[in-house]
Order: structure tokens, then sequence, then C-alpha cells
């Protein structure tokens, strides 16, 4: 059981604070991607001292959420917050070495707390619309000066909105992750199977997005490729990925010469 | 007196476009429901405007002016932040006093914000994100930078590039996307994802530890079965279903096939 003194919890509110800054680039600040699980799980695992973790967890979560989209009056899922939470939980959570199960446990946990990500995201979004009165209400000499003010108020309200979540998620998800260690060994091996077949789920959550067929051809080339070179004939996998990338593009060539 | 032209006003310059690029960073920073990026919209061509007109009472006018509901992709931004800078100097140096500029903001924005949404979210991202999975997937650690460097090397570029375009041909939008073929591209990119996507799933048995399946099977049958449950997924996600449903269902599957025996 981690005990919350003062060095665990300036470790919380630091990690936090990595939250509300690498949540800001989700929205608010420039859009670079250092806001997408798979930077931000390595990011606070480095930082936690646990690159490890932060991978697998990014590298799954990258794919769960890749494909949900901030178009519109949409709201997305923040991922940020679930991976970054996630990686603290599951490093913080056991500091003597993280298992499988307690990643799986971190990644069930978070994802439950999706809901309230959207729900602060919606209420800051309908707390913006507030700033635009402020401006209006300003007099004309003084309007660059509100426009400046409110703007950055609305940075500041994205930030808070990260970093307060983290602060909530992330001890409450290490207490509750204590119980791992006391759930049955089935339990613990069908949260890391779960944990291993994450990924399949992610694929057919793009799949289902990137193409309007079942059995997409491209991804069953690309597949075939993979199964042939890489298992049977033992290509290193680099070069693989090479072959599916240029198989990928001439496909695109020839269904372009067809169409 | 708006509409009038004075001697003491400037064109723009260099810096005057990494200013504007520097805030087109923070355009949705105050992002909101009823007004989305108008705010950020403003906030990015203020110094401009104060450089153009100076602090008088027509800066204030156009600033006023620039309070409209504003709302495009955010990368594509650029083009219409170049197209209204080139707009207002020549408004206020006198070349072109009738230029619309809440018009051409109008005519431009929804275009371009579909355009973008479908390019850079729905398939650059995924042909960034989806190789640099598979790199982490094989256990390769520089995997986050793979993704950053294939992301931003497009997304840095176009922005700064949007801006100049947009300068360059007043918002001639269709001369723009006669040079750059997004759809084209975006269809690329999306077919590249998904041979790749499949080149992941086909390499399941070299995957990273954590995730690698072990089982006293052969890997083609691992591969094979893992593509046929991939397969099914896609086939329930058809049907309805949102990701965190799902994902507590795998976990109530998983835990039946834990007490059937199958986990190891």
């Amino acid at each position: 059981m981690p005990v919350f003194d003062l060095h665990m919890i300036a470790i919380i509110v630091g990690i936090s604070l990595v939250g509300g800054f690498l949540g800001l680039d989700r929205t608010a600040v420039g859009q670079f991607m250092v806001s997408q699980p798979l930077v931000a799980g390595p990011c606070t695992g480095w930082v936690l001292g646990d690159v490890a973790t932060g991978l697998v967890i990014g590298t799954v979560l990258e794919l769960i959420w890749l494909l949900d989209m901030p178009i519109g009056n949409f709201v997305p899922a923040d991922a940020t917050i679930v991976t970054v939470s996630g990686c603290a939980i599951a490093i913080l959570g056991k500091p003597g070495g993280t298992t499988l199960a307690v990643i799986g446990f971190s990644l069930l946990l978070t994802t439950a707390m999706v809901p309230l990500t959207m729900w602060a995201d919606t209420f800051i979004r309908h707390r913006n619309s507030k700033l635009m009165e402020n401006v209006f209400s300003s007099n004309a000499e003084n309007m660059a000066q509100a426009i400046r003010r409110a703007h950055l108020s609305g940075i500041f309200a994205f930030f808070l909105k990260s970093f307060v979540l983290c602060l909530f998620i992330i001890p409450a998800g290490m207490a509750a992750v204590q119980l791992v260690e006391h759930l049955p060994g089935t339990v613990q091996r069908a949260l890391s199977l779960f944990v291993k077949l994450l990924p399949l789920l992610g694929a057919a959550l793009i799949v289902r997005k990137l193409s309007i067929r079942l059995f997409d051809l491209f991804l069953i080339i690309g597949f075939v490729i993979a199964a042939i070179f890489g298992l049977l004939l033992q290509v290193p996998v680099l070069i693989v990925l090479l072959f599916t990338v240029i198989a990928g593009w001439l496909g695109a060539r020839y269904s372009e010469q067809r169409s | 007196m708006p509409g009038t032209v004075s001697n003491d006003r400037k064109n723009l310059g260099i810096v005057d476009f990494i200013g504007v690029f520097w805030r087109s960073l923070l355009l949705q920073g105050s992002w909101s429901f009823d007004r989305m990026q108008t705010l950020g919209f403003a906030f990015a061509i203020e110094p401009v405007l104060r450089k153009l007109y100076g602090e008088r009472a027509e800066y204030q006018e156009r600033l006023h002016g620039h309070l409209e509901y504003f709302n495009t992709q955010p990368y594509f931004a650029a083009f219409i932040l170049g197209a209204v800078m080139r707009q207002e100097e020549d408004r206020a140096t006198g070349k072109d006093l009738g230029g619309d500029v809440t018009g051409l903001k109008t005519a431009l924005m929804a275009p371009l914000g579909a355009l973008g949404d479908s390019f850079f979210w729905g398939a650059l991202k995924p042909f960034a994100a989806i190789i640099a999975v598979a790199a982490s997937m094989m256990g390769l650690w520089w995997a986050p930078i793979l993704y950053l460097v294939l992301f931003n090397i497009w997304h840095v570029s176009l922005r700064i590039g949007f801006l100049i375009w947009g300068y360059r041909s007043g918002g001639d939008a269709v001369s723009f996307l006669a040079i750059y073929n997004f759809t084209k591209m975006a269809r690329l990119f999306k077919i590249i994802s998904l041979t790749v996507l499949g080149g992941i799933l086909g390499m399941m048995p070299l995957w990273r530890p954590e995730f690698r399946l072990e089982y006293p099977v052969s890997g083609v049958f691992i591969v094979v079965s893992c593509m046929a449950l991939t397969f099914g997924l896609v086939g329930m996600l058809r049907r309805g279903g949102s990701p965190i449903k799902l994902m507590f269902g795998l976990a109530i599957i998983c835990l039946a096939l834990a007490y059937a025996g199958v986990t190891r």
C-alpha cells in the first residue's frame, strides 16, 4: 500500500501538473500531438521512472481513442487524462514493480472516468461562453486587453480542468488498485489477458472508422505481407513494416488508376 | 474616420507573420460552444490590426468586427488568418477599401473546416499514429518520437505554408487546393494506415512481451485467430457500441475465458 506522505503528495501534484500541461495540447495550445496517449504515456512513465509501463498503456489507449475526433460541437473522450492517470496509478500504486493485471485494472478504472472527463470538458466550454460577455461589456478602448485577458483565462481553465481531474483520479485510483493483489489468481489472469487483447479492440475501432467494408482488402494485404515476411521468412520487423507501407502506397495508386 | 488612409500606416513584415503564427497556435484557447474560435481569431489578428490602424477608432472598429462567429479546422485557420491579414493590409494602405473581410471568413471557414477535419484528423493523424504504434508494438522505444516527427513534419510545415499562401493569394482557396490535393492525400494516408494496421495484426507473435499471447500453438494459428476476432469486433461495432462499453465487455469475456481455463 503506497503511503500518502508529503513526498507522495508532491509526486501526485507534479504528475497532475504534467497532465495539466499535456492536456493543453488537446485543444487549447498547439495540438502538436504531445497529448496523445502514445506520447503522454511514455512521458508520464519517464517522469515516474517506468517508461515501459507508460509505453504499454499509451500504445493501447492510442489505438482505442485514435479516431475519437474533435469535430464541430462534439467533445471527445479526454484520452490524455485517462493516460496520465492510468500510468500514474499503475506505477505509483505498485512501487515494487507493476504487473499486467495492475495495468489492466488501471485501464478499466480510468476508462470508467471517461464520462467525467467529458463532462468537465463540456463544463469548461460552457463557461468559456461567458468570456465573450466580458469582452462585449468592456469599453472600446480596453477591448484588446479584454480579449487578451479572456482568451488567456480560457487557456488557464483548460489547464486547470486536466490538473484537477488528475489530482482527483490518481490518489483514488492508487487506493483502489491495492485490491488487485487480493483478487483471485483467475481474475488477475483475466486482467492480464484483457491487456493483451485490447490492441485487437483498438484495431477493430480503427477499421470501423477508416473503412466502409467489414473485410477491408488493404488490411488483409498488410496482414498477409506481415505474416509471410515477418512470421514465416523471419524478415526483420522494420523491413516488414516498410513493405506494408509500400504495399499501401502501391494499392492507393492502383485504386486511383482504376477509379 | 473609417475608410480613410493616413501616411503613418505600415505594411506587414516577417515579425507580424511570426506573431500571428505564434498566436494562431493558441486559436482554441477559449473554445466555447456558442462562439467556438471567435476569441482566438480576434486574439491572433489583434496585433496586426494595431500595427495597421494604430490606436485610433478604426482599429477598435476593425477589432470589434472580428468578434463575429468563427470556427474552422484549427490548422487551416492559418490560411484564413493570412487572407485576412492581406485584406486588412490592403484596406489600411488604401489599395482596396471595399474588401469584405467578414464575407471572406464566412466563405472559407466551413469548406476548409470540413477538408481539414477529414485530412488532419481522419487521415494524417491515423497514418502517423498507426506507424508509431506498429513501432511500439515491436518494442521500439522511439515510437513516440516517430509519431511526433511523422505528424508534425506535415502539420507545422503546412500550417506555416497556409499562413503565407493565404496572405499571397488573398484567400483564393481554389488555386491553393488545385496545387495541394488534400482529398487524394487523405485517401493515400488512409490506405497506408490500413495496410500497416493489417501488418501489426499479422506480426502478433512478434509484439512486445506484454502483448504477446503465449500458447503452445503455431504463430500462424494465433494471428489467424486474432484476425478473425478483430473482424468479429468490427462486425459488433457496426451494430453500435461505444469504446467504453466494448472495453468493459472485453473484460467480462476475458474473465469468462479465465474461468474456463483458457488463460495461462
